[in-house]
Formats: C-alpha cells, structure tokens, sequence
C-alpha cells in the first residue's frame, strides 16, 4: 500500500477505534457505578459538537502558543502512529511520545493562563517522577530481547512466546502507566476532578474538540502499544478485543478507586516502578 | 473573511495538496513523514478554524458588553 495512504488509514482507525472505546470507558464506570451512562458512542458525538462549537480565546492566553500546543499534542500521536503500527520502529521514540505529551500537559496548562491550568502545569511537572516506570520497562525489554525495535520485539516473541509472561512486572509497570493516562484514575493527578479538567480547562469549542481527537489516537496508540510489545503481532480482530478487555478493565479501576492527592499519587507509582525494576531482574535470573 | 479565516483557508489548501501530492507521486519515505506529521495536524486545525460556528456582527458587540455572571 502506499505509505501516505497506510499512514492516513492509520490515524483515522486510531481516532475512530480510540474515540469508541473512550465511549466504552465513561459507559462502563458509571454502570459500575450503578449509574445509565452516556451511549458508547457518545465520546465520539461530543468530539465533533465541541469541533464545531463557536470558540473564543481567553485575554490571558498565551497566542500563539496556546493554539500550537493543541496541535503538538496531534503531532506527537501521529508521529506514534507512523512509528507503531506503519513503520514499527523503535520503542524509543514511543518513549519520546510520552515525555513530550508530558511536555504538552504542562505547557497547555500554563499557557491559557488559568489557575486550574497552571494547577495541573505544575502537577504535570511534579508526575514526571512518575515516568520512572516506563524507563524501567524499556530497559528490562532491551535487557530480555537485546533491541528496541518494535518489529524485532515481535519477532522476538514468535519464537519466545509472550513478553507477558515472561517480564509480568514490566507489563505491570507499563499497565500502571496506560492507568495513569486514562480519566479519573487514582494516577491521573493532571486531569483530577479538583482542578475542573486540568490542563483543558481553558480549551473549550474547537480546541477541546481537536485535543479530544489526539486524546483518542492517544489512548488507541498506549493499548496498541502495550498489547503489540507484551503479546506479540495480534490481528485486527484479536487486538480489538484485547483493547477492549483493557479498556473495561481500567474503567472498573477507575469507577471503584479513589482520586488520589498528587504526592500520593507519585508515591505511589515510584514504589510500583521500585517492586517492578527489583522484581523483574530477579525474574530475569530466575527464568 | 477576517484575517484567521484566510490564514486558516491557505494552511488548509496547502495541507491537502500536500496530502495528494504525497498520496498520488509517492515520494521518499521521509518526505512522507514530513508531509503527514505536520500537514495532518495543522489540516485538522485550519479545517475546525473555517467551519467553527461564528458570531453573527450584530451580536458581537453585545456579547463583548455583556457583565459576566458566572460565579
């Protein structure tokens, strides 16, 4: 197939898959919850309303840059799909994805100028320390496979059997910080309830809608990710079903877990990351 | 048109003959990348810019004028 159009093909499947199975996300925790909850594809509708939406731009707004972050934050989730599923390159520049995005919370948080904003800027900065896992797994799969390269990480595991089970704590590790990333979970200190909706707060009509786009190719890529480096090459039907098996599980955690405070919340994740580096090292020894 | 329409209107002209030209001549792989990791993003943006609902002129004013209730 032609690259652009693989690279098209793949960007609309992430939007498309990612914003359905956000959907499923909100619908779950509130049947959890015991609450009806929004249909499934009402992410998706929400998305497009907020894309037509008449915007405004605050006086305190930092412009341009307010208005190039949004767009950062869609160029480093392409840049993840092209690396992932197109060129299945290496995990590396995955790893660039997640400190970037980090990058974006924090700089759409303090340019619109919002106090809830530059709340969740500074919890942005302050749950870097909380990325410690993800460096972790990097190198406890350079550790177990010998490359960072998706593809041959895939290769690796046609002729090993799954990553899963044979580093769990990394898989954990990694699990641990998709938890993170998704709304409302105890780690999701930058978008927690208390600050509004954090680092968005300020980006409403068309912004809201265009980062609700990258939120949707971002949590497609975090589960493409996560099941392509633990499971090995999935096809389309098995790697949907396993995203949606994600998906479910961690909207049970986040509908029946607590929103932590941000030093609890870092905390928490640095002893994870301290049980996953010891544990995985011991495993490796051992196995 | 206001001056953010007509930027948004050449950005989004040139991002989608950016995509075709990518899409029908098929150049480097890197040319690729370029094409996709920055026309996509600013497409989507410059499209959302144009067809983003607008304040009629005559409500614009009072909008600006109107006391902010919100708290």
């Amino acid at each position: 197939m032609n690259l652009m159009a693989n690279i098209l093909l793949n960007v609309l499947i992430a939007f498309l898959i990612g914003s359905l199975l956000l959907g499923l996300y909100r619908k779950v925790v509130a049947r959890v919850q015991t609450r009806p909850g929004p249909p499934i594809i009402q992410y998706l509708l929400h998305l497009l309303k907020f894309y037509i939406k008449e915007s405004s731009f605050t006086k305190t707004a930092a412009m341009p840059f307010y208005l190039g972050i949004a767009s950062i934050m869609m160029v480093i989730w392409i840049t993840a799909v092209i690396v992932g599923p197109v060129v299945q390159g290496s995990l590396l520049i995955i790893f660039a994805v997640y400190a970037l995005h980090k990058i974006v919370e924090h700089n759409a948080g303090s340019s619109s100028g919002s106090p809830y904003g530059k709340l969740s800027c500074v919890r942005a900065v302050y749950s870097a320390a909380a990325e410690v896992p993800l460096f972790s797994v990097l190198v406890i799969i350079y550790l177990k496979t010998g490359s960072m390269g998706i593809a041959d990480i895939i290769n690796y595991q046609a002729v090993h059997g799954p990553l899963l089970y044979s580093i769990p704590l990394a898989a954990a590790m990694f699990f641990v910080l998709i938890v993170s990333k998704a709304q409302y979970t105890p780690f999701s200190i930058t978008k927690g309830k208390d600050i509004v909706s954090g680092y968005e707060t300020e980006h409403y009509g068309l912004l809201r809608g265009y980062l609700m786009i990258s939120e949707s190719i971002m949590w497609y890529m975090l589960l493409w990710v996560f099941l392509t480096v633990f499971l090995g090459a999935l096809g389309p039907l098995w790697l949907l079903i396993g995203m949606v098996v994600m998906t479910v599980g961690i909207a049970f955690i986040s509908a029946t877990s607590p929103l932590l405070n941000p030093n609890h919340s870092v905390v928490l994740q640095i002893i994870f990351a301290a049980i996953g580096i010891i544990g995985s090292i011991l495993l490796m020894n051992v196995i | 048109m206001n001056k953010m329409s007509i930027i948004s209107s050449i950005v989004l002209i040139i991002s989608v003959v950016s995509i075709i030209y990518a899409l029908i001549f098929n150049p480097a792989d890197w040319v690729i990348y370029g094409i996709s990791i920055v026309f996509i993003p600013l497409g989507v943006l410059s499209f959302g810019l144009i067809i983003m609902a607008k304040a009629r002129e005559e409500e614009k004013e009072d909008r600006r004028k109107e006391p902010f209730i919100g708290y």
